[in-house]
């Protein structure tokens, strides 16, 4: 047997040598421990004097060797509430939820009817490449009910107790008939699709209906800011950035650390970074539908390249006034780069309008400036013809 | 032979008519070393069995075919049954027929039924969704199959997971793509009926080990969601296709393997190039020799197909036959290339110019070799031994039609091997092929699956995952933190992917690729195994690939690449290494008056010293310099043969020295006949007074870590060995020794052949 183990050990240091080499592992091992050493006072005690509702006790700080005395293993669920005036929501969970709104946000499937029917979720998770060996070990949820916004955060103590852990998740998840989520449709919806067929084969249908904020959060601000990291988006957006906040690719570690430790100090910043995810997505959500109601009344935005998103939404939910506000905005804002993208759009919407005399300068403008490739130039060539034929039909007309 | 044949394309000479000039011309009689004629044979037929779904038979009636051979239909009732099969019959002899009857007609009566096939290549994958698909459009079921494999689209690859009902993958695939992913796929797993291993001869060796973990990560997968899939394999003849099925599918395998297919009559030529240099052994390249053979079938019109055993040498071979044959008298098309590294679209268009005849010759590595739909040419012209008789057989297989006369022909290369075989064709004529081993046990392997398997599907505590050591396995991954026991089961607990980076065609990762830079650009010509390369890959090294003579300009061990350089120089490098050899195990032992055998576990340290030049013909020693590698280490298994006492009674130390190193290089180079492995999967050291046996002793150790399986078979198998290391030495045509079987003379000793003639006429 010592024999063996040996062997083994040889295998598996050759192996993690060979790991180490190539990739960050060895970076890895070291900010782990200052992690776990590191008390963060403003952790599980300071941010959630939550209510635990759970079906056994851990044994805090418990070496690992003394496994979990009952049978059916412990996972934990942190509750919130917080008054939507805290959050400074002004659209999303209030009033009915309209549908040609949502579909600005991302939306994948049927619109939700109502606020209260769309689960907020984030997933922190044992890995980033997914695979059966993936395991979600939190998970925040939130929803609106009256003037507040519930989050729930479940918490898995123990890989053995998956199962428990996923069919509460199940019930959590079975009243919402849409969810919303920051790269969810990528990242945290097939991880937990694949937990629920590891966990308690089951399948997952709360994405029939999904608002992925991260592609309308992209197109509206990361030429601005460059990234659209939901962090990013507290700070630039929000203008509330986090002080102390643990960076998500030390969070696998964080958590396997504290599997072994059970040390509630390990797990607390973790949950504090998650609760963050969840709500700065809700607050995000609203921003996103601000900016598309303010550009629906006239008032888009004045960065030219989000003014620009705005326009091909309208375009593509048909709202055709708001369209033609964004892209004039977008064109009297923009850079003489982003005028030839959107141009031959905008002249679409001055034709459509009758106003071809204004189009027909802006087109031979931009061709004067020289701008744009060869394929656009025959583009916007074949646009001016089309409109310099109408304007002279519609001149022979009028006389 | 008249290489410069005047006939024209497309004036057509039969082929018995080309053979019979073969026969009769003198100087080809005079290379000859074997002219067999194989009679025709006739076919065995039997009913399609009565359960089988009517429009099936139907189908198949329409198509003209009114009945199965008998070996069909044998694995149609053991299929049918739910026992797992293996089918061994040469190429064409319908064996996908085998396989694709009981998946159609289990979903045609089950339409939520699933197939899994896998092939060792992308390429054959290929080849069997069309045929699948025309079967199943013509049978007319709804039969939806798709390839799932490195080519396939993201777009589509949801789709094939729910949907498909037939999953043609390989076992690379399977291993990174589909068992990490398991969840994605429960529709097939669910539903799975059948799996399809086809081509199981090429599982052996390390490759082997690795599949059949991953296909006891299958057979997890598939118990967690509650299917039992018969496995159905097919394979080429092999001496043990039961063992190496059963240690695949771990159960009960039925073995049919007899060929109810018909076939025409073949010739089977075994040709030896001339001798062009005596004491060297240096024969006229069989490239050459090919070349002229296929030249004179090409241009009376048979269609040719030529085998080689490089992607270098085939491009050589094509370049000559094409000169041999100028536009515009002869159509461009006349003669193509075939290998990996060509285009998939490219290969294809092949394939089928070869089918519908517009192509007359192709020059292919082994890559045509496994059951990729080429139809039935006339002849094969094979440059060198394939290195098994499987592979021969499959090679030579390649031209045989139904009716018709075939001819194949093997030409010989100056390699032990070759010289072997081609002095002793009943070696490939008379007896069973080779054994496919594979040790799937090994623990360097198993570890890694191990933990696969654990990121698939958490091990229960009493889980069995080959070895019965799981446990004690487990928890020590357990300890390490890589697992995590909870709720009496050890779950993944990394970050990483495990199957990510690990490849199943190698033991270790750990090879030294060699990059040719002449003319300015860096190509990748080769790789040598991490521990072998201090001796052929050192600096100022003459590495020798495919005639040409390169230097070694830059090691750069640490990346492991090796820069190399075209030269024309008249000398050669010989490193010297010490190679310390420690035995850390003995598993078993056998003594006999003059040899004591055994085989065990041990740890080889090598580390190479110094080079020394040598000039071409003389081989005077003309320079030497430093090696500067650190020292390699391997534990693996070995096995080992010693010389008691008795056997070199009387003899002067350098005698022994002598004899010593010359046997050990002749069973070096004979031992992959017996083992079916390459030369290079076998290391060799010999020691005058060994520090464990305290004998002169020779080893043959396994190069892959921790071994797999080859040095027990020795063990079993010393006696076959050293009988045909007599024969060999027997007929072998030099005078001294020479490097086709003991060595050459000059480097060894003027008596080296004698010596070691008379260490084996002593048993």
């Amino acid at each position: 047997m010592n024999d063996l183990r040996a062997r083994i050990a040889q295998i598996v240091e050759r192996d993690r040598a060979r790991i180490a080499n190539g990739e960050r592992g060895a970076k890895l091992a070291a900010p782990t421990e200052t992690l776990s050493t590191r008390r963060d006072p403003s952790g599980l005690a300071a941010g959630f004097p939550s209510v635990a509702t759970r079906p056994g006790a851990p044994t805090p700080g418990g070496p690992r060797s003394a496994p979990l005395a009952d049978s059916s293993p412990p996972f934990v669920v942190h509750e919130k509430r917080i008054a939507l005036d805290d959050l400074g929501l002004e659209i999303v969970g209030r009033g009915a939820c309209d549908p040609l709104l949502v579909a600005h946000l991302g939306l994948k499937g049927d619109p939700p009817e109502r606020w209260q029917d769309v689960l907020f979720l984030d997933t922190e998770t044992t890995g980033l490449s997914g695979g059966t060996g993936t395991y979600v070990f939190l998970i925040g949820v939130a929803h609106f009910a009256g003037k507040e916004l519930i989050l729930r955060q479940h918490l898995l103590l123990d890989l053995g107790a998956e199962r428990a852990f996923i069919a509460a998740l199940k019930k959590e998840i079975e009243p919402f008939r849409a969810c919303a989520s920051y790269n969810g449709k990528s990242f945290d919806l097939p991880i937990i699709r694949t937990r629920f067929v590891m966990a308690i084969r089951s399948e997952l249908t709360i994405d029939d209906s999904h608002l992925d904020l991260l592609h309308p959060a992209r197109r509206l601000w990361r030429d601005r800011f460059g990234s659209t990291s939901l962090k990013q988006l507290e700070e630039s957006v929000l203008d509330d950035g986090r002080i102390a906040d643990v960076p998500g690719w030390l969070i696998p570690d964080a958590y396997f650390h504290y599997l072994r430790k059970r040390d509630p100090a390990i797990i607390a910043p973790v949950l504090e970074h998650n609760a963050r995810d969840v709500i700065s997505l809700v607050r995000i959500t609203d921003r996103v539908a601000r900016a598309v109601l303010a550009a629906r009344t006239g008032r888009a935005p004045d960065h030219a390249p989000a003014a620009f998103a705005l326009a091909r939404g309208f375009e593509r939910t048909g709202e055709l006034d708001a369209a033609f506000a964004c892209y004039e905005s977008a064109y009297y804002d923009g850079d003489n780069a982003l005028r030839a993208k959107l141009a031959i759009a905008f002249a679409r919407h001055l034709e459509r309008r009758g106003e071809l005399e204004r189009a027909l300068r802006m087109m031979e403008t931009l061709l004067d400036l020289g701008l744009g490739s060869s394929r656009w130039r025959g583009q916007a060539e074949s646009r001016i013809r089309r409109l310099s034929k109408k304007r002279w039909r519609g001149l022979a007309t009028a006389t | 032979m008249s290489p410069r044949t005047a006939v024209r394309f497309p004036a057509r000479v039969s082929l018995e008519q080309i053979l019979d000039t073969l026969a009769r011309d003198p100087d080809f009689k005079q290379l000859v070393t074997r002219w067999e004629r194989i009679p025709p044979r006739r076919a065995s037929y039997a009913e399609f069995p009565a359960w089988l779904d009517g429009r099936i038979s139907a189908t198949l009636r329409r198509r003209g075919i009114l009945s199965l051979y008998s070996h069909q239909a044998d694995a149609l009732e053991t299929t049918h049954a739910g026992k797992h099969t293996v089918v061994v019959t040469p190429t064409a002899s319908g064996k996908t027929l085998c396989y694709d009857l009981p998946v159609i007609d289990a979903i045609a009566k089950d339409p939520t039924a699933r197939a899994l096939y896998i092939f060792p290549t992308k390429a054959l994958a290929q080849d069997q969704l069309t045929e699948l698909e025309r079967l199943a459009k013509d049978v007319d079921i709804e039969l939806k199959t798709y390839t799932y494999d490195g080519d396939t689209p993201p777009a589509v690859r949801a789709a094939i997971r729910s949907a498909g009902h037939v999953v043609i993958t390989n076992p690379d695939m399977l291993h990174t793509g589909i068992l990490p992913h398991h969840t994605k796929w429960v529709k097939l797993f669910e539903n799975l009926r059948y799996v399809v291993l086809d081509e199981l001869h090429t599982y052996r060796g390390v490759f082997g080990s690795n599949v059949a973990n991953v296909l006891r990560r299958l057979r997890r997968v598939c118990a967690f969601y509650g299917s039992h899939p018969v496995f159905i394999c097919t394979s080429a003849t092999i001496a043990n296709p039961e063992e190496l099925a059963r240690r695949h599918v771990e159960d009960e395998v039925v073995v049919i393997d007899k060929n109810g297919a018909p076939r025409g009559e073949k010739v089977l030529v075994f040709v030896n190039p001339p001798v062009v240099n005596q004491s060297l052994g240096v024969r006229k390249s069989a490239l050459f020799t090919g070349r002229d053979i296929a030249a004179t079938l090409l241009a009376s019109g048979v269609q040719t197909i030529a085998f080689t055993r490089s992607r270098v040498s085939t491009e050589l071979l094509l370049t000559y036959l094409r000169a041999r044959f100028p536009q515009p008298q002869w159509p461009p098309d006349l003669v193509r290339g075939y290998r990996g590294g060509y285009l998939p679209s490219e290969r294809r268009a092949i394939e089928r110019g070869l089918r519908d005849g517009s192509v007359r010759g192709v020059v292919s590595t082994n890559a045509l070799e496994l059951g990729i739909d080429i139809g039935a040419l006339q002849a094969a012209v094979l440059i060198g031994y394939p290195g098994t008789v499987a592979s021969t057989w499959q090679q030579m297989g390649r031209a045989g039609r139904r009716e018709e006369l075939s001819a194949a022909f093997l030409v010989a290369t100056s390699l032990p091997v070759d010289q072997y075989v081609v002095q002793h064709p009943d070696y490939v004529l008379q007896r069973s092929p080779e054994a496919g081993l594979v040790n799937p046990d090994n623990l360097h392997l198993l570890v890694q699956h191990l933990k696969c398997g654990a990121f698939e599907i958490p091990f229960e505590r009493k889980e069995r995952f080959g070895t019965e050591d799981t446990p004690g396995v487990l928890s020590y991954l357990d300890e390490q933190g890589i697992l995590h026991e909870a709720d009496g089961r050890y779950h993944w607990s990394a970050q990483s992917f495990p199957a990510e980076g690990m490849s199943l065609r190698t033991a270790t990762s750990d090879n030294v690729v060699v990059v040719d830079q002449t003319d300015g650009k860096q190509r990748v010509i080769g790789e040598i195994d991490r521990f072998g390369a201090p001796l052929t890959l050192h600096e100022q090294a003459i590495y020798l690939h495919e005639g040409r003579q390169l230097q070694v300009e830059r090691l750069d061990w640490e990346n492991a690449k090796a820069y190399v350089r075209e030269v024309k120089v008249d000398y050669y490098t010989q490193a010297g290494e010490s190679v310390r050899i420690r035995v850390l195990d003995e598993f078993a032992r056998q003594d006999s008056p003059r040899f004591g055998r055994a085989h065990g576990e041990v740890l080889v340290s090598a580390i190479a010293t110094i080079y020394k030049k040598l000039t071409m013909y003389t081989h005077e020693n003309i320079g030497w310099g430093k090696i500067h590698i650190p020292e390699q280490e391997l534990q693996t298994t070995s096995f080992w043969l010693s010389l008691s006492a008795h056997a070199t009674a009387g003899w002067p130390r350098e005698r022994v020295e002598v004899a010593l190193a010359g046997l050990g290089n002749l069973l070096h180079g004979l031992a992959p006949l017996l083992l079916m492995c390459d030369p290079h999967d076998l290391g060799l050291a010999v020691e005058v007074r060994s520090p464990h046996t305290e004998l002169p002793t020779i080893y043959l150790f396994d190069m892959t870590p921790g071994g797999v399986g080859f040095s027990e078979r020795l063990f079993k198998w010393t006696d076959a060995l050293l009988e045909r290391a007599r024969e060999h030495l027997d007929s072998c045509g030099c005078g001294t020794g020479c490097p086709s079987c003991v060595g050459p003379a000059h480097a060894l000793g003027h008596d080296v052949r004698e010596a070691v003639a008379d260490l084996l006429a002593l048993r």
